[in-house]
């Protein structure tokens, strides 16, 4: 029985090993425990603090490092663009572009001499020179600053845009309904429909060297032709080659336009390429009527 | 058994990373920790509250736990200061008066008293009644003796009080808890 006691000898028993008489009793009161979302809150808890620290400085002294890396390779693009660009002066329109323009791909091989490229005219009014990266150099630029390499690259920027904007010839202009051609010519005609549909095999072809795309299906035996056929004149320009990217682009015309950008090529001096685009057409459309100027550029 | 690691050496391998310790360590503490403050905050929702945030405090500063400090005593200060800032906040201490009132029943001849017998549920029942009326550093006091088993220097260290003041306190704990069981 608990009850009134001398306080002094009650404390004594309290810090005896059993807690005397009023130790046992709180022994038996309920014994509360904690309950278990405690436990596992707080064994979670310092699990976390031994196993996620601090993250480590090594790991964002990387990620700020691959930053200014990246910022770096992005700036160094941008300036080689940027340089590249501004050795490439546009091409001033000529009298004759305004013609030529609405249908003509800007395309032009880098192989050219300096004097035929100064009397081309230039398409300017093409509206895929607003989604060309830069307009191709002079032949001056060519062989000068710019390096060679630099311009091809330009040169292969401009294709893989225009070979994805280009317009089939068909939407561009409807061309008069073609005789039934012969097997070879059948399979050259089927060269500029495929062109402009099939960006990525072209993108291919493009990057292969230059001898694999002159044996192209269109121009591989105009330029066989050349190389034995001596320089019609002596105002012919000597050895300008046209490339088959420049024969593609004719092909695009219409039979009316390709005549008439062949006598322009004639009257600029440039016969012999005048004379493979003849060649070329005439393969194309051999029911077409040919004047007799034209056919003495074959002779 | 011998090989068995004391709490101290428990809390340095945990300080080192070593997870298990720290469950070996909370298994031994959980329950006297709990029910310590239970009894003295006498509300179940601030006893859960407090005991994961002694937990808490425990583990944040394990790299700072120096065996020198008794982990027992370490664990229970922190479990102390949490309850004295708690109850700073919620109510007043007993005052002089009340604990003169409870002496002077308690000083009154036995015979004045009835006699009764009383069962042993009425027994725990009135213990509890006691120390949930016991003031506060009283009651802190009596349960770390009862509950943690701390003898009068460990107690004096965890509530920074004299050991004389302890003994003190133990002693009007006594009396105010025999003085339940004389009514």
């Amino acid at each position: 029985m608990i009850g009134p006691r001398d306080p002094d000898r009650d404390i004594d028993d309290l810090l005896e090993d059993g807690g005397g008489e009023i130790g046992n009793l709180y022994r038996r009161l309920p014994r509360y425990e904690p309950p278990r979302r405690l436990d596992r809150a707080i064994l979670g808890e310092a699990a976390r603090a031994v196993h996620s620290g601090k993250p480590p400085r090594r790991q964002r002294w990387i990620v700020g490092v691959g930053s200014a890396a990246g910022l770096v390779l992005a700036a160094g693009i941008a300036w080689r663009i940027g340089n590249d660009a501004m050795h490439s002066p546009p091409v001033a329109p000529t009298e004759s572009a305004p013609v030529m323009a609405p249908r003509v791909v800007p395309v032009e091989p880098i192989t050219e001499s300096a004097r035929t490229r100064r009397d081309e005219p230039a398409p300017a009014s093409s509206p895929m020179d607003s989604a060309a990266p830069a307009a191709p150099p002079p032949p001056s630029a060519v062989t000068g600053a710019v390096s060679k390499r630099a311009a091809n690259e330009v040169d292969k920027a401009r294709k893989s845009v225009e070979l994805k904007a280009a317009p089939k010839p068909a939407l561009a202009q409807e061309p008069p309904p073609p005789p039934p051609p012969e097997p070879q010519a059948a399979r050259q005609a089927e060269a500029p429909a495929a062109f402009p549909a099939d960006a990525k095999e072209e993108q291919a072809k493009d990057k292969a060297a230059s001898a694999e795309r002159e044996t192209g299906a269109a121009a591989d035996g105009l330029f066989r032709h050349r190389a034995q056929q001596p320089a019609a004149g002596g105002a012919l320009p000597q050895s300008t080659p046209s490339s088959s990217v420049e024969l593609r682009r004719d092909m695009q015309l219409a039979p009316e336009e390709w005549l008439a950008h062949i006598h322009q090529l004639i009257r600029q001096g440039r016969r012999q390429q005048a004379a493979e685009s003849l060649r070329l057409f005439m393969r194309t459309h051999p029911d077409w009527e040919i004047s007799d100027d034209l056919r003495e550029l074959q002779r | 058994m011998g090989s068995e690691k004391t709490d101290e050496e428990l809390m340095l391998a945990y300080a080192g990373g070593d997870l298990l310790a720290f469950e070996m360590l909370y298994r031994r503490h959980r329950g006297t920790l709990y029910r310590f403050l239970m009894r003295t905050l006498r509300h179940r929702a601030d006893t859960d509250e407090l005991f994961q945030d002694t937990w808490s405090r425990l583990i944040a500063a394990r790299e700072r736990y120096r065996p020198e400090a008794k982990f027992t005593t370490w664990l229970l200060q922190i479990a102390h200061n949490l309850i004295v800032d708690r109850f700073r906040r919620q109510r007043p201490q007993a005052s002089e008066e009340e604990t003169e009132a409870v002496f002077r029943k308690l000083d009154a001849p036995e015979s004045d008293e009835p006699e009764r017998a009383l069962t042993e549920f009425e027994q725990r029942r009135r213990l509890q009644l006691a120390l949930e009326d016991l003031p506060e550093e009283q009651r802190v006091a009596f349960l770390l003796r009862v509950e943690s088993g701390l003898g009068l220097d460990e107690i004096a260290t965890i509530t920074g009080a004299g050991r004389e003041t302890v003994k003190s306190r133990l002693r009007y704990a006594l009396a105010r808890i025999r003085a339940r069981f004389a009514t």
